[in-house]
Parts: structure tokens; sequence; C-alpha cells
């Protein structure tokens, strides 16, 4: 993919990294695409299964860090060429889901348990 | 804390239909939105100044990749006294949003498409809907939620997690909006080879409103942007990496040679 | 009639091939979508297999025919071009981008000035269009007109000052005219651009020691050694480096310090080519690694 390339200085090493923004920026939004299913398919189990209360919101930051977890297995070890940082993969976005979390969890919950 | 038994009517005939009412809405928004929108007209100095300002950013961030003569000419291009490019650009001032009918028509159908139907859908649940306790969200909530949450149901003794409908449009509303991107994502990047065409063109859109302004900035960070050339020790650099390595023979080298 | 005959043969070929239309499809995009051309091949796709399923696109039937147009016409066959350029006509009727590619076509006739009228024609309702400009750029150079391409790029490198094409295009009109200083400015306008394309610094390099004298030969070893730094498989570069080192190093300008400093980077550089060489099977390397030295030999004498 072509694109400007921009740098940025590597806080361990000190060394200047080059990478390239639309590809980043890219990766970025397919990993967004990944997180808005994540929240509503979860907000959605957690519906069915009837959690309440913090139980709900625990179970979204599980499927957050299951989540991070099943995209570092994809990207394996070579994770530094498709990503910025490891630690923003992470919580990029992480709130912007709770959201719909929330929706798609009352959704289920009120459908199956409150009639 | 006694538990509220709802009517299952209530589900299929409200609960279900403001979610799906909201769903079909925001798409169908969506689409207007797409056919009422305009090309917008850049005219041909707007380009050349956000592509000059673009050039002129370069300069500053890989200026040190340049030898320093180049660097220098570049500069003065932009910044000289009598002619440079960022010193003599006179502009008209910013058209002033209000003064302009292109672009009150464009705000315009910003309004239209994104709050006039929310606030028309929201009242038309709100009158066809009214009074009803749709759901319960599963988590507690404090007194405070309330007016929030049961809008359109003034029950004090109700607990602050049940949902009123009008309150349940909202949450609607606001839930949705990651879904859309969900749904309608994937036809928005629909014509690429387009987007390479105006990737030139559309540069200009991101071009601040006063020029003028923005000129004097670029220019000023332009003055005081440093040359050092960075290729001055690539090649001592190369060689120790290589030492590093496997020192060189130079000797056995020169006598080969 | 022979020509029938092989066409019919390949179109039997392909038939066993059995193209996946859907397949040829997403081929198509990708090459769009990564803005190379493929022309031959996406004439043969077109040809061969598209064409027959071209009601199932959709609303992608009028980016590929676009695509078809612009190869078709790269490769001379406007029996496939110009079916497309006709339905494209008929459901865009008025539409720039049509215009653009009928002007092409004339191009590729060789109708030089009907083509310049288009493209004009269309730049003067469309002031921004950036690609039209372009292609008037290439009329002309299609002409081997080159002094007068020139021009019109510059003029249009004044308006559209951050177009990396541009100036690369320029820079390889300006080494065709010879006028290396010139390409010089264009190859640093790259760099400035894109600074960690190893490529860009190789030719800048190399347009630098074409020009000759001790300060270009410096200044190409430090660009060919950076561009040996990005890419060390960059063989070119590290040709160039051992050259322009062994230019500098002939100087009698050059101090003694420098000199030995010169002579280990050459060093350095037969090294890499060496090894380079040696690994592969199918070249005797030593024997250009022989060729070379003999090169630099007649080079210091």
């Amino acid at each position: 993919m072509s694109g400007r390339v921009r740098t940025r200085i590597d806080r361990g090493t000190g060394e200047i990294v080059a990478y390239s923004d639309a590809a980043v920026r890219n990766n970025m939004a397919v990993i967004e695409y990944c997180r808005t299913s994540m929240a509503a398919l979860s907000g959605a189990t957690a519906g069915m299964l009837g959690l309440t209360g913090l139980y709900g919101f625990l179970f979204f930051f599980l499927a957050g860090l299951v989540l991070w977890v099943m995209l570092l297995l994809k990207a394996g070890s070579k994770w530094q060429q498709y990503f910025v940082s490891r630690k923003s993969l992470l919580t990029s976005g992480l709130f912007s889901g709770l959201f719909t979390y929330i929706l798609c969890w009352t959704f289920l919950y009120g459908m199956v348990h409150v009639y | 804390m006694a538990e509220l038994l709802l009517d299952s009517d209530i589900r299929i005939w409200v609960f279900l239909p403001i979610v799906l009412i909201t769903f079909l809405c925001g798409i169908v928004r969506h689409y207007v939105s797409v056919l009422i929108s305009t090309q917008k007209k850049v005219d041909l100095q707007q380009v050349q100044d956000s592509q000059a300002m673009i050039r002129s950013r370069m300069l500053r961030e890989n200026g040190k990749y340049i030898p320093k003569q180049s660097f220098l000419m570049r500069r003065h291009f932009f910044n000289n006294e009598e002619s440079g490019y960022l010193k003599t650009a006179r502009r008209p001032a910013a058209p002033q949003p209000m003064t302009d009918p292109n672009m009150m028509v464009e705000m315009l159908k910003g309004q239209l498409t994104n709050v006039v139907p929310m606030i028309a859908i929201g009242g038309w649940i709100n009158w066809t809907f009214s009074g009803f306790v749709t759901t319960k969200v599963p988590f507690p909530l404090t007194l405070r939620f309330k007016p929030m949450l049961q809008r359109g149901i003034e029950l004090v003794s109700l607990d602050a997690s049940w949902v009123s409908s009008a309150s349940w449009y909202f949450l609607n509303v606001f839930g949705l909006r990651s879904i859309y991107t969900l749904v309608l994502g994937e036809n928005n990047a629909a014509d690429q080879a387009r987007i390479m065409e105006e990737q030139m063109s559309g540069a200009a859109m991101n071009m601040p409103q006063d020029p003028k302004a923005a000129f004097k900035a670029e220019w000023e960070a332009l003055e005081i942007a440093d040359h050092k050339w960075s290729l001055k020790d690539v090649e001592t650099d190369v060689l120790q990496k290589a030492e590093l390595e496997l020192p060189i023979d130079i000797q056995s080298y020169a006598n080969t040679a | 009639m022979y020509y029938l005959s092989s066409r019919r043969q390949i179109e039997a070929k392909m038939a066993t091939l059995d193209l996946d239309w859907e397949e040829v499809r997403d081929t198509l995009r990708t090459w769009r979508e990564d803005n190379t051309r493929h022309s031959e091949e996406v004439v043969d796709m077109w040809y061969y297999c598209l064409r027959h399923y071209k009601h199932k696109l959709g609303d992608e039937r009028w980016m590929v025919e676009e695509q078809v147009v612009i190869a078709g016409l790269d490769c001379n066959r406007l029996d496939v071009a110009e079916p497309c350029l006709v339905s494209l006509n008929e459901q865009f009727p008025g539409s720039l981008r049509i215009r653009k590619l009928k002007g092409m076509r004339l191009e590729a006739l060789e109708r030089f000035d009907e083509a310049m009228d288009v493209y004009d024609g269309i730049i003067r309702q469309d002031e921004t269009n950036s690609s039209v400009r372009k292609r008037k750029v290439a009329v002309l150079k299609g002409q081997g007109r080159y002094a007068d391409a020139i021009k019109e790029l510059t003029e249009y490198l004044k308006k559209f000052m951050s177009d990396t094409e541009g100036w690369q295009e320029l820079c390889d009109l300006y080494l065709k005219e010879g006028d290396y200083s010139k390409a010089a400015f264009c190859m640093e306008e790259l760099i400035l651009s894109n600074p960690h394309y190893h490529l860009f610094y190789t030719k800048y390099a190399e347009i630098k020691y074409t020009q000759g004298g001790l300060e270009n030969y410096e200044l190409a070893r430090s660009y060919f050694c950076q561009a040996a730094k990005l890419n060390p498989g960059n063989l070119r570069a590290l040709y160039g480096l051992y050259l322009s080192c062994s230019q500098v190093a002939s100087s009698p300008k050059c101090t003694t310090q420098k000199k030995k400093e010169t002579l280990r980077l050459e060093a350095w550089a037969l090294k890499e080519i060496t090894e380079k060489y040696s690994k592969c099977r199918d070249v005797d390397g030593s024997k250009i690694v022989e060729t070379f030295r003999s090169l630099s030999v007649t080079d210091k004498a």
C-alpha cells in the first residue's frame, strides 16, 4: 500500500522507525471493525446469559482482553509490522465500544429476562 | 424491591419497534445525506495554497535529508522577503460562513440530515409510545439517572434502572452509531479510483479557513527550521556497523587490487 | 486467417483454464486499488472472461470498464477499449472522467491536437483536475516535444507542488534533455516527500555522480551509502558506492585522512558485492568481481 511514510522515535531503543501512515490507518480501521463486532456480540451474550451489575462490566473487559490476545496471536511475533504499539491496541476505542455493549446487553436482557 | 412484571405485548409493540425504527432511520439518513450532498468545488488558488503548505511542511520535516544548499534554496523560495511564496501571498480574508450562501446551504444540509430527523422521530416516538416502561438496564443506577432514563414517567417509587420508551429511543440513537459504521462502512470506500484522483484536490479540504494566518505560522516555523544534514555520518556509520560484524582487512584488499 | 485460428486456440485454452469470474474481478479490484496497471493481463482477463459476466458486476462494472479502456489503449487494443468506452459514455453522458478517456483514445490514435482540445475543454470546466493536466504533458511527451512537455509540467508543478508523480516525471524529462542539475532538484523534491525510499537516494546519487566533480562525487558517495544502508540488498547502490569511492579517492584534492576512509568504504562495498554474487548459483560471481576490479583500475589510470 502506498501513502505517506511517517517516522517516530522508538521510546525503548531511541531508534527511528519508519511506517506507512496509510497502512497503519487501514489496520486501525480493521481493528475498530473487530472491536465494534466484539462489543455487539459480547453484549448480546451477556444479555442472554442474564448477567447483571458488575458481572456484566467484568464480562465486557474480559471480552476486550480476549480480543486483544486473539489479535496478538493473529499478528504473531511480527506485530511490529502491523501496529505501532501493542498497548494502544488494547486501550484505544475500548470505551467507544462500551456504549454499543451496553445497548446490546440491555436489549437482549430486556428481551429475555424482563418480560 | 418488588419486581415489576411487564406485559409481553409491550415487547412486541413498543420495545422492538423502537429499535427497528431507529436503526432503519439511521440507514435511510445515511443514504439521504449521500444523495443530497454536493461535490465541493475547490478553486485553483486554494489547491495551490494547500499544496504549498504541504511542501513547506515536508521541507521542514525532511529537509535534513537533502544537502544544505538545496535546503536553503527551497527555503528562500518560500521565505525570502521580496518574492517568497509565503511572504507575498495576498489572499482574501476568510469568508464569513453566514455571508457565503454556498456555505449556508451546506450547513443547512448537514442540519437537515442529522438533527432534524432525530428530533422529529424522537418527538413522534414520544407521542406514539408515551408512558410505557419498556425495559430495565441490567445494572443498578443511582437516583440521578432517573430523569435521564425515565423521561415521560413521573413515578417517584420506581427503581432508577427501569427505562421509559423515550429514553430507550435515545439510548438507541447513541448506541447504534458504531453499529452503523459496521453496516455501512464497507460501502463508503467503494470507489477507490476516484479517491485516488481526488487526493490531490482533496488536500485542499484540510486547508484552514484563513490562509493568511496559516501562511504566517508556516513562515515562522520554516524560518526557525535548522538544517542538520543527517547523511553527514552515514559513511562512518555504515563502516562501523560493518566492522562490528567483520573487520575489513584493508591491507589484503590493497594487495589484491 | 492464421490470426483467427490462433486466437481461437487461446480462447480454448482460457476456457480450459476455467477462470472463475469472481476471482478475476477481485484481481482487477486489487490492481485498481494498488494503482498498478498490468495492462496486458487486464485486457486478456476482460476479453476472455469478464466480458461475458459484465451484467453480474453491478456498479463495479463501470470501474472495471474504465480500467479496461485504459488497459486497452495501453496495448493498442482498440477493439477492446472502444466497446467499453461506448457503454460508459451511454451510462454517464457528459462526465468529465469519460471525456478524459475519450481524449486518451484520441491520443492512442495519434490525433494529438484533438486530444489536446478535449483536455483543454475539461480544464476549462474543472480547473483543479490534476490528472487531465498531467495527460497534457503526456501528449507532448508522446509527440517527442520534450522541451514543451517540460514547460507544461513546470507550469503544472507550480500549482500542484506536492505531486510526487509530477516531480518524478519532470526528473526523467530533464534527464532526457541532459539537464542534470535540474533533474537533481526534482530528485531532492522526491527525497523530501519520502525520505525512507532507497531508490530515490540511488537515483539522486547517480545524477550527482554523472555531474562529476569532487564535490558531487562526495555527495554521490554519501547518498549511495544511505541507499545501501536503507536497503542492504540494493546492488546498484553498492556498485555506485564503489565507483564514487574510487573517484573520490583518485582525486588529487583528497586529503590522506579522507582517502583512507574512502578506501575502507570502497573495500566494504566491494566485499558486499562479492558476497552477494557468490550467493548466486547461476552466475559465476568471481568473474564479475574480476571485471569489476579491472574496471576500477582503468578508472584510476
